[in-house]
């Protein structure tokens, strides 16, 4: 099994994909902080309008560090896809299955590689966040560390990028054809699954619904606060229910992926 | 020289093994067994079921039916198997922006083979510096020289390669029958699949042709070959084949001169000699493995399922793409045939009773 996750973790590290990645996902960690970190402490956030902006010194450090990580889970969930679905269009999946025959085997060593290389990037987005967000935190006045609570969100925030990843796993199996999985994964991901949450917080019966939606659960993983279309704070679930219904998530599209490589002929 | 596992012996059983693809069936009911030591050429036209079948041994395609076993074992059961198994199917299966090199570290990886292994393995095809480049630029020859590295990265007892000569230049093709033969003398098993016989005939010990879906023959190259003929033309042909009866050999009236069945040409030449009659050619025939490989795939019975048929049930015309002399009955009209062949409807797969078994 060791084998299997170093082979695939061979597979991520010896193509371009990784390194590019890894530069969009620091950089971007690097400038939404700084961003962040501007925008909620100016005084243009002080009034009624923005009664979802963080006020505390540990819910600012939250969103200023993790303000990055919707781009970084975007990335992640494109590796995830490409992960498999690179596989399947330069047909290396066969060299993969002749390798290893138990394809259940192949499939738990791209979970594990993919967690890991979710935490990789993770180290990253922080990496630049934490750093680029620290120094404009502590120049405004804001005490970052102040709150230990941080750190959960940190480490969290690491578990975010891998569960996103896995989700990408299952997507690439599901829509064979890879640029329409990486289209529609990232689209629904980004735009798509974002609105519906907005529109159904709108609606009584869809209040209870949205919290669950993917991107509600990683803001509530992450204690990141966010605003409606009113400017309210939208209700999310705590922490660790957040962190539940994301596994859940990944879990489930990962395990559909698995079970239809099982059965597949690879021709 | 042992190689590799020494539980595995290398031989490779097939026994009633069927794919069907809906109402298509692509393999019908194979057997046939493959030996260490020895090159076996699998033969058959494009579509017959070549690649399915090797894809049924490797565990990559489900078998509705029957077994395909290496020792008994599936493959799906041998643990680590590329020590056991090393293949070559596509030669396009490489991600383009990967190096060949690390395609095969990838692999080396999981069979737990160092990356100095892999290192000498690119040197033993001849591709040690052009491996360091991104795969997305080889050329066929050499895509095909990658994967034969990576099918020997673990050593393995059994080799199994689909066309591999497919795109080799003709220096290409001496080196891999040359290297072929050395990996079956080492003691290893060779399963080397092909549409063309040509291709393969003057490497491979045994062949196994199959027409769609279903084995039409196997046995040795010799045995296909059947016995040795001289072909011998001649100023008095009564008096030549009665003399060369008298020395108990079979003589046929071939063309314009006589087949006689024996491999010495000295023999023919010395009756000729002694009842005096004049030789004007005298040559060994060999059976033309290329139009016996004809016969069989494209005999009525086994015509390729792929081609079109009329709706009456007589088979299209189409004569063979090249090999054999070609009836010139089937070239007569050969824009009639074309017509038929357009306004053809496919058919169900045709009654094969007529194997060579």
């Amino acid at each position: 099994m060791t084998a299997a996750v170093r082979a695939e973790l061979r597979k991520l590290f010896t193509t371009r994909l990784w390194w590019g990645m890894a530069i969009a996902v620091l950089l971007s960690g690097a400038a939404f902080a700084v961003l962040f970190a501007f925008v909620f402490t100016s005084d243009a956030v002080r009034g009624p309008q923005a009664a979802a902006a963080p006020r505390t010194d540990a819910a600012l450090a939250k969103a200023v560090f993790t303000g990055g990580l919707q781009v970084g889970y975007l990335l992640t969930l494109s590796i995830g896809v490409l992960t498999i679905g690179s596989e399947y269009r330069h047909q290396t999946i066969t060299a993969t299955f002749l390798a290893i025959p138990r394809r259940g085997r192949v499939m738990a060593a791209k979970v594990v590689s993919l967690l890991a290389v979710g935490a990789l990037y993770g180290l990253l987005s922080l990496a630049g966040a934490v750093g680029a967000g620290t120094l404009v935190l502590t120049s405004k006045g804001v005490a970052p560390f102040a709150d230990t609570s941080i750190w959960r969100t940190l480490a969290l925030s690491l578990l975010v990028l891998g569960l996103w990843a896995l989700i990408g796993l299952g997507t690439g199996i599901l829509i064979p054809n890879q640029v329409a999985a990486l289209l529609i994964s990232v689209a629904v991901a980004w735009i798509v699954e974002p609105l519906l949450g907005l529109v159904l917080a709108l609606t009584d019966w869809g209040k209870s619904i949205s919290p669950y939606l993917p991107s509600r659960a990683t803001s509530a993983m992450l204690e990141s606060t966010s605003g409606g279309f009113d400017g309210r704070p939208i209700t999310q679930l705590s922490w660790w229910a957040g962190a539940l219904v994301l596994i859940g998530y990944a879990a489930v599209m990962a395990g559909l992926g698995t079970w239809r490589t099982l059965r597949a002929d690879i021709s | 020289m042992v190689h590799g596992r020494p539980e595995f012996t290398g031989h490779i059983e097939v026994r009633g093994l069927t794919k069907r693809f809906g109402s298509f069936t692509a393999v019908d009911h194979l057997d046939f067994d493959v030996e260490p030591g020895r090159v076996t050429g699998f033969l058959g036209p494009n579509g017959s079921g070549k690649t399915t079948t090797l894809r049924m041994l490797l565990g990559l395609v489900r078998a509705t039916d029957g077994t395909a076993t290496i020792d008994g074992h599936r493959y799906a059961d041998i643990g680590n198997p590329l020590t056991v198994v090393g293949s070559a199917l596509e030669a396009t299966n490489f991600h383009p922006g990967r190096t060949g090199r690390n395609h095969l570290r990838v692999q080396a990886a999981v069979a737990g083979v160092p990356d100095t292994r892999v290192d000498e393995l690119l040197e033993l095809v001849g591709i040690p510096a052009a491996a360091r480049k991104r795969a997305g630029g080889y050329s066929m020859g050499m895509r095909q020289r990658l994967g034969l590295a990576a099918a020997l990265l673990g050593d393995p007892r059994v080799i199994i390669l689909d066309e591999p000569a497919n795109g080799l230049d003709p220096e290409g093709i001496r080196w891999l029958r040359g290297f072929l033969r050395q990996l079956a003398d080492e003691g290893r098993t060779l399963l080397i699949s092909s549409h063309m016989l040509s291709e393969v005939e003057q490497t491979v010990d045994d062949v196994v042709i199959i027409a769609n879906g279903q084995r039409v023959a196997q046995g040795t190259v010799a045995e296909l070959r059947g016995e040795p003929t001289a072909y011998v033309r001649t100023s008095d042909p009564d008096r030549l084949s009665q003399a060369l009866r008298d020395r108990g050999l079979a003589v046929a009236p071939s063309g314009r001169g006589l087949r006689v069945t024996t491999e010495d040409l000295a023999v023919v030449g010395d009756v000729a000699h002694a009842s005096d009659v004049a030789i004007h050619e005298l040559r060994s025939e060999q059976t033309h493995l290329e139009e016996l490989f004809f016969n069989l795939t494209e005999s009525e019975e086994h015509r390729n399922r792929n081609l079109a048929r009329p709706p009456g049930g007589a088979p299209v015309d189409l004569p063979p793409p090249s090999g054999p002399p070609i009836d010139p009955a089937l070239l007569a009209e050969p824009a009639q045939a074309a017509q038929r062949a357009q306004s053809a409807q496919p058919s169900g797969a045709p009654d094969h009773d007529g194997d060579l078994r």
